[in-house]
């Protein structure tokens, strides 16, 4: 557990802690724990029991994990189970690896266009970032990982999720037009953004290659797509 | 390596859940926190009760006023908590109908639900009304020609029209334009009233207190008079599936609308009650406190504005009402109490248009049908707002009971939680009661007219399980998580084979 903790205390990009939540973090960290310890299923009474915690602060762990859909009851309403999203802890906390050659990839490209080139890999519709510009960090990362529909980068994968939205009208139009999806400032004004997927033999999407710049440069992206279409290009063979 | 690394690592296979909810078909969370809160504001409609209710708490005795609104806010504020240990547990369209079934199994939950039924549908009725009766006055001001009963139906028709057109295009307009609408009525009152009270200076802290003699029996009278302005709080919960993280804005937005409410209706009440005190006039002899006020403190022209204020919360009740009325009958639906087809929605907008077919004629034509017949329109809305403020208080009290049975079945009963739940219960069924009897003793015709709908209501539930035709298994149908949701969720086999895609 003391990855985790670790990861988000020296995470930039997590919003700063009072005085009191470090404590929390812990308390909720340890009910995780716990639930995954003992299975699907488990009760408020057997978790308050295992953790000796009193009873009204497990209530209140319990529901706010629940809240947050870390946590998700089980159809009688008195069990519990893991969440799908306790797996974005883990993907802040374990770094992907990538080879050397598409490190070097990656280097070309950045030193191509004036921005942040950013490489994100997928894994069951999960956005991991595996390797961020250092000179143009990411605006949030964690925030990529947890709503991806936000991102140029994470509407790749939320294309795929199935869901029909406005969002996703647009960037399947993008995806028709220019082989990549936008973020057209709606995050931070002035500053977009512009992803190519990269796909595996069978066609799957496997990871996208981002820039990050001006405004001006992902309306018109015809500049940044030549070198980004390369990129993805190359990499592919090295990444799936 | 620790259980958490390992569950996530190698998730254990979890199959529990179905591949989609049963209330799918509506725009699974698409509404933000301020929609959630304008939804139950605008069910409450607290500025056109800050002046109206106000007036009617000031009745039975003015200077019990102050201290009355505050009683009726902190036993509001108890129900409100006790409805969100549910709304905090899982996310239901059927808000108090489905938390009681939950609690108290399929008898009391279907009595819970014609309580609140009749409690929204009333509500927006006496909406309509009031809103047609406030247009009509502000319209007849400026062309005398507009007056009388027709001039009444006509405005009732075209709030109806907007009525229909808002709650059928989807929840992210229809909470919209009600945010928009109450946010303007509720700042154009709280501007008058603190205009007001600029005007008058300072304020002998004594009137606003129970003056010598006056019981504690007459602020608890008080009090349940002003508990009627605060009912509709709840009604959040009814877009448990349309709400984004439901199961923290439902609750936060819940408590909210209890505290916007207390603090706009305390404002009212010290205003008023200080006002008059100010002109040496009577509040309880006033037929219209706001304006004589404003024309007393020399803001004359700010009475039609109040004015205009009130139509449109009452616009916005309506809307807020009705919205939460159609996510009730819709559950029942899913639920199979009623026919399925009721259950249906709009593929592409995602409003529940099985129960928008059955609820909305009956909300326009009723109180259309009293104009047409010559009813008073006074005395409609008065019959109207009394009928469902029994409504909500029923369905309230079997709640509150039903709390502490639910958590103690789910192993999550605390001592705090459950006495605030009981309390509240015997405070309701205590209001409820002298409710009842003020109605009564003063000759009215609510409390037959309450009798009988109670009487059709047990027909209806009597009639749906007889001769012991069973209900469906699994009534109380909420929100239930997704197999896609759960860390190793794979699909119950009995809906897996369906395939069904996750739309909601």
């Amino acid at each position: 557990m003391t990855p985790f903790v670790a990861e988000r205390e020296s995470a930039p990009a997590v919003p700063t802690l009072t005085a009191r939540q470090p404590r929390a973090i812990h308390s909720a960290l340890t009910v995780l724990e716990c639930v995954a310890a003992l299975g699907a299923g488990v009760t408020a009474r057997e978790i308050s029991d295992a953790l000796k915690l009193p009873r009204a602060t497990t209530y209140r762990l319990l529901n706010l994990l629940v809240e947050d859909e870390y946590l998700v009851r089980t159809p009688d309403l008195a069990g519990f189970a893991l969440g799908a999203k306790v797996t974005q802890l883990a993907a802040v906390a374990s770094p992907v690896r990538i080879t050397t050659a598409a490190r070097l990839v990656l280097a070309e490209t950045r030193s191509a266009l004036r921005g942040g080139v950013h490489l994100v890999l997928y894994d069951h519709g999960r956005v991991m970032v595996a390797d961020a510009d250092p000179d143009f960090p990411l605006s949030d990362e964690l925030r990529l990982v947890r709503e991806p529909a936000r991102y140029a980068l994470g509407r790749l994968a939320y294309l795929e999720s199935g869901a029909h939205d406005d969002i996703t009208r647009a960037a399947a139009a993008d995806l028709a037009r220019y082989g990549a999806t936008r973020q057209l400032g709606e995050n931070t004004p002035g500053t977009a953004c512009v992803a190519r997927p990269i796909r595996d033999v069978d066609g799957r999407l496997a990871a996208a290659i981002g820039f990050s710049g001006p405004l001006r440069r992902a309306q018109e992206p015809e500049e940044v797509l030549t070198v980004l279409r390369g990129a993805a290009e190359r990499l592919a063979p090295l990444l799936t | 390596m620790t259980a958490l690394e390992r569950a996530i690592a190698r998730p254990d296979p979890v199959s529990d859940f179905g591949s989609r909810s049963p209330l799918h078909g509506l725009a699974r969370r698409s509404v933000g926190f301020f929609d959630v809160l304008a939804q139950s504001v605008s069910a409450v409609a607290p500025s056109a009760a800050a002046t109206t209710v106000v007036l009617l708490v000031a009745g039975v005795e003015p200077s019990a006023t102050v201290p009355a609104v505050l009683l009726a806010g902190i036993l509001s504020l108890f129900v409100a908590q006790t409805v969100s240990q549910f709304a905090r547990r899982f996310a239901a369209t059927g808000a108090l109908y489905t938390y009681a079934v939950r609690g108290l199994g399929p008898v009391p939950g279907l009595a819970a639900g014609a309580a609140i039924i009749v409690g929204y549908a009333a509500i927006a009725m006496f909406a309509l009304l009031g809103g047609a009766y406030y247009t009509s006055m502000l319209l007849g001001a400026l062309w005398p020609a507009v007056h009388g009963p027709g001039a009444i139906a006509g405005t009732l028709l075209a709030e109806a029209l907007l009525l229909v057109l808002v709650l059928v295009r989807g929840i992210r307009i229809s909470s919209r334009v009600a945010l928009v609408v109450e946010a303007v009525s509720v700042a154009i009152i709280a501007a008058l009233l603190v205009a007001l009270l600029v005007r008058m200076g300072p304020i002998d802290p004594s009137v606003l207190l129970p003056a010598d003699g006056v019981s504690l029996a007459t602020v608890g009278a008080g009090a349940l008079v002003a508990l009627t302005a605060f009912v509709g709080f709840e009604s959040a919960a009814t877009l448990g599936v349309e709400a984004r993280t439901p199961l923290r804005t439902v609750p936060r937005a819940i408590a909210w609308t209890v505290l916007v409410s207390a603090v706009l209706y305390l404002l009212a009440a010290v205003t008023q009650v200080a006002g008059f005190a100010a002109i040496d006039g009577s509040i309880a002899d006033s037929a219209s406190p706001i304006n004589e006020l404003s024309a007393a403190f020399g803001l004359g022209g700010w009475g039609v504005l109040a004015d205009v204020g009130i139509a449109a919360s009452f616009l916005a009740c309506a809307i807020g009402s009705a919205t939460a009325l159609t996510r009730v009958v819709f559950t029942m639906a899913r639920d199979g109490v009623v026919p399925k087809a009721i259950g249906r929605t709009h593929r592409r907008w995602g409003t529940p248009t099985g129960a928008l077919i059955v609820c909305l004629p009956v909300i326009v034509l009723v109180p259309l049908a009293l104009v047409l017949a010559g009813v008073d329109i006074r005395a409609a809305m008065h019959v109207t707002i009394a009928l469902g403020g029994a409504g909500y208080i029923v369905a309230y009290v079997l709640v509150c009971v039903a709390a502490p049975v639910f958590l103690r079945r789910i192993g999550e009963l605390t001592v705090g939680g459950a006495l605030m739940a009981l309390f509240s219960a015997a405070a309701l069924t205590a209001a409820l009661a002298a409710f009842f009897i003020v109605d009564a003793a003063g000759g009215g015709a609510v409390v037959w007219l309450a009798v009988a709908v109670a009487m059709a209501a047990t027909g209806a539930i009597a009639w749906r399980l007889r001769g012991g035709r069973r209900l469906p298994e699994r009534i109380g149908t909420y929100d239930e998580p997704i197999a896609t949701q759960v860390l190793g969720g794979v699909p119950r086999a009995d809906q897996a084979a369906g395939g069904d895609t996750v739309r909601g």
